[in-house]
């Protein structure tokens, strides 16, 4: 056998000091003599760097280093010259004076408090209904959750296409005696109808995972909830909520982070407008980027959605996480 | 549940399936109508949207020629690769960080979490400036990169993992295997779920990545597929009936995967602790 570092090194099993020895054969074919911790982990330390690297050095340059180096750029200028000077918090301090950013602002969360309470109720209420003894219930859960294979692009570009003034969304209005509508090109109603694009993908999707975990409720909680003459409500607010509430954590933190995220659908259905109307955040980022060709301003909105996104996790993490009793 | 329950419950849920239904549906009708015949059927409102009589494949043969194709079996090669390469890291990094003992631990899992917090798509911007200073712009190689740095796949692998009985590694261990032998012969044998959750996470995030490659991918040879898809949507004169049909071709792959593979996703994503 070769040196500490080897990863193969087997001899050196983590043995407890009061084992029984019975059938552990390792242990005879060495004196095991007195444990010797540190020597062990320091070759599990190289085990585990070797192991680690190729992933740590993904995770550092592809991810950390890259965040750390738009904060880096969202205290800087770019002079005309092309090199770049320290502006300390002037990035932040215009982006909040421009009322177009403001905008963006307040788009952004407004969409986000509406489209994030759809989707986890809109799931848990479809989850519900599917995951009971139907005729066919597997065929409805399937089709339900067809949508969630559509890539996110994917979803844009069909969505765009139904509501073209001579499309399927109008089309079938008509054919139900109603007013044709703008969609897409009223500011008004541009945001619904972003909305419906990506909860036609979303709902689906987080339906398989409530339905996983409707599934795991024992029965007996629900028989005996019965025989105490607990009502439907009663036992769905005091059995499945309770719970049901790690997966509706999950589901609600996850479906948040994505939805903050939303970029492909907007810059498919509306780049951003009718009249700013749907100029959610990654958009006007990528705007301000690549259109404006401010990217220290870019970088500045980049840092703010980052520190948004990780007060989003961790607020809702703690909401919901802590009161943990099992 | 009472029988007089099932009627009313029954048709609710036929109908908001069919409510999720319906888009897709005629997407996948329209997609065997010629260039922009489809919409003829919309306005008016008529059954021949839905069901496409007299309708031909020429959409298809129209997309497969050339331009799209490519982009295809470039978004094909991408998540191929993805997934081999991203699996092969997260692996290794899942069981160091579940397995092994070592001082540090902690901090390295901490940052794993704390990587797949930071939205890709955020640093995307900052990051793709990067790549073109490294001259990767318009190469595969710039593609897949980003793709493998996947923590949260790490993070399900890892959850999986610990799992695992940690007798069956002790005995593992007392035989004389080595780590490397225990992780391929006593641990991925257990993991299938979580491998093929895992799997499957990295194949879609390259399949429907739009950001990236948007930002990157300059040069049409190396379009993938979503944005070839946007571009056709983007045309002067658009040929609806081309993106049809390409978005039928997009969302079979990523739906047939799932169809199949649908039960080891939610199980893999189950063990990340979102059950009780």
């Amino acid at each position: 056998m070769s040196g500490p570092v080897s990863m193969s090194d087997t001899r050196t099993s983590t043995i407890p000091a009061g084992t029984s020895a019975g059938e552990r054969r390792g242990r005879t074919r060495r004196a095991a003599g007195p444990a010797r911790p540190k020597r062990i982990r320091s070759r599990q330390l190289a085990t585990a760097l070797l192991y680690l690297s190729p992933a740590l050095l993904a995770i550092v340059f592809l991810r950390l280093a890259p965040a750390v180096s738009a904060v880096v750029a969202s205290f800087q200028e770019s002079g005309l010259t092309g090199g770049s000077g320290w502006a300390g918090l002037e990035n932040y301090r215009f982006l909040f004076g421009d009322p177009g950013f403001v905008n963006t602002i307040v788009v952004t969360v407004l969409f986000n408090l509406v489209v994030n309470p759809a989707t986890v109720v809109l799931s848990l209420g479809l989850a519900l209904l599917l995951s009971q003894r139907l005729p066919a219930a597997g065929l409805w859960r399937a089709l339900v959750f067809a949508p969630a294979a559509v890539p996110v692009a994917v979803s844009g570009v069909i969505w765009s296409v139904v509501y073209q003034p001579d499309g399927l969304a109008n089309g079938l209005l008509t054919a139900l005696g109603l007013p044709e509508q703008p969609f897409l090109t009223s500011a008004g109603q541009a945001p619904p109808s972003v909305m419906v694009t990506v909860l036609w993908v979303a709902v689906g999707y987080w339906m398989i995972f409530l339905i996983a975990g409707l599934q795991d409720i024992p029965r007996t909680y629900y028989e005996a909830a019965q025989i105490d003459g607990a009502s439907a409500w009663q036992r769905f607010r005091y059995v499945t909520l309770p719970l049901l509430r790690r997966p509706l954590a999950f589901v609600l933190v996850a479906n948040t982070v994505g939805n903050f995220l939303i970029f492909a659908p907007i810059q498919i259905l509306t780049n951003g407008g009718p009249e700013g109307a749907t100029n959610l955040i990654m958009y006007d980022i990528y705007q301000q980027a690549y259109r404006i060709g401010d990217v220290n301003l870019a970088q500045a909105e980049v840092v703010l959605l980052m520190l948004v996104m990780l007060v989003v996790v961790g607020v809702q993490f703690r909401l919901l996480g802590s009161k943990e009793g099992r | 549940m009472n029988a007089r329950a099932v009627a009313p419950r029954t048709a609710a849920a036929v109908l908001v399936s069919v409510l999720f239904l319906i888009p897709l549906w005629w997407v996948v009708a329209s997609s065997f109508r010629p260039r922009n015949t489809a919409f003829a059927y919309t306005s008016p409102f008529g059954w021949e949207a839905l069901i496409p009589v007299g309708g031909d494949v020429s959409n298809y043969s129209a997309l497969f020629n050339g331009y799209f194709l490519r982009a295809v079996g470039n978004s094909l090669f991408v998540a191929a690769v993805t997934v081999v390469l991203g699996l092969a890291l997260s692996v290794f990094a899942a069981f160091a960080l579940s397995v092994l003992r070592f001082r540090g631990r902690e901090l390295v899992f901490g940052l794993v979490v704390l990587s797949f917090l930071i939205p890709f798509d955020a640093i995307a911007i900052p990051m793709s400036g990067q790549f073109r200073d490294w001259g990767l712009s318009n190469s595969y190689l710039g593609l897949i990169l980003p793709g493998l740095a996947n923590g949260f796949a790490i993070f399900v692998l890892r959850q999986f993992f610990l799992g695992i009985p940690r007798e069956l590694l002790e005995a593992a261990r007392i035989d004389g295997l080595g780590w490397g032998r225990i992780l391929v012969q006593v641990y991925l044998p257990l993991c299938r779920p979580a491998l093929v959750g895992a799997g499957l996470m990295l194949f879609l995030s390259q399949w429907q990545a739009y950001v990236w490659p948007l930002l990157i991918g300059t040069d049409s040879e190396h379009h993938l597929a979503p944005i070839a898809l946007a571009n056709l949507r983007r045309q002067l004169e658009v040929d609806f009936g081309q993106i049809f049909a390409g978005s039928v071709v997009l969302t079979l792959v990523p739906g047939l995967l799932l169809l199949a593979f649908q039960r080891h996703f939610t199980e893999s994503l189950a063990a990340t602790g979102i059950k009780d």
